[in-house]
């Protein structure tokens, strides 16, 4: 019985754990991107790239991976590591878990504060090189 | 065919007799009610309800709780309100996002400071707090140029400030 109730006790504040990290996440997202990629991550066609259904496709290569980091909304954000890999790994999956490959990892915090000190100058350029290589690669 | 009218009036004046309309309309509204207070307990954050945010203050008024990062004309002297546009202008769904303390409650909420577009600009209420605000180089934190990204029209008529959820201390 006592150790039902250590490992019940553990799996609540798991669970509890996952929930304010998830609460945190949603609200690091809303004051830092939903200004422009909206509360959903749908985007805006022409203007702000669509997240929604979406985003997990990066997942799949490690170039891909790395874009996302050093994208200057994510890179120069004024979230600290931990609160931006938080943030990512959120998003991923609240967003775009259809898209995600099946050997898929969550960011560490050391592989973001690696990443995003080497932003992406030409964001625009390297996301159609990325996209369209995974778009080869999935094919 | 009498014998079915018999029976369907009879079971009719029977269920009148023994129930009321306040009785269904009461059952209903537990039920209605008892759900939307059941939902929002569910672990995840959901829009703020404007309604479910404790109020003081004008919102005709730049002292305003949620103005505390408001540049430009209040869209409730514009013939809108504190979360609504003037008729004959269109919200921006691009925009920017601060946080505001509620007096009320002490808490702070997630303001979102969607312009209004179309017409020309209100010039009523000028409200110029700036509080959270950044410089130009936080492009999403800075309140001074025009948000009016993706409506039909460019032109800024005025700005709301809705509730959006609870931010973290």
């Amino acid at each position: 019985m006592k150790q039902f109730l250590a490992v019940a006790s553990m799996l609540f504040s798991t669970a509890i754990w996952a929930t304010d990290d998830a609460a945190r996440a949603r609200v690091d997202y809303a004051l830092n991107c939903q200004g422009c990629h909206l509360a959903r991550g749908e985007g805006f066609a022409g203007k702000v790239p669509r997240m929604t259904d979406f985003v997990g496709y990066y997942m799949h290569s490690e170039d891909g991976r790395a874009f996302l980091i050093q994208v200057p909304g994510v890179a120069l954000s004024p979230l600290n590591d931990a609160d931006t890999a938080r943030l990512m790994n959120w998003m991923l999956t609240e967003f775009s878990a259809a898209q995600l490959p099946a050997d898929y990892r969550p960011y560490t915090v050391d592989e973001v504060a690696a990443l995003r000190r080497q932003p992406e100058n030409d964001p625009n350029r390297r996301r159609a090189e990325v996209l369209a290589k995974i778009s080869r690669q999935l094919r | 065919m009498k014998w079915l009218d018999r029976l369907i009036e009879g079971r009719t004046r029977d269920l009148a007799q023994r129930s009321s309309r306040r009785s269904f309309l009461a059952r209903v509204g537990t039920v209605v009610a008892g759900s939307a207070a059941t939902l929002p307990l569910l672990p995840v954050a959901r829009a703020q309800d404007e309604g479910s945010v404790p109020e003081s203050g004008d919102p005709h008024s730049c002292d305003y709780w949620r103005y505390c990062a408001t540049d430009g004309f209040l869209c409730s002297c514009c013939g809108g309100s504190a979360s609504s546009c003037p008729p004959g202008t269109e919200m921006s769904p691009i925009t920017w996002i601060g946080t505001c303390l509620n007096p009320v409650d002490n808490t702070n909420y997630i303001i979102s400071y969607n312009d209004c577009c179309g017409k020309s600009a209100c010039g009523h209420c000028m409200c110029t707090r700036n509080e959270g605000d950044r410089p130009i180089y936080r492009p999403q934190l800075n309140n001074e140029y025009n948000w009016c990204l993706g409506t039909q029209h460019q032109t800024y008529n005025c700005s709301v400030a809705r509730v959006i959820g609870k931010a973290f201390d």
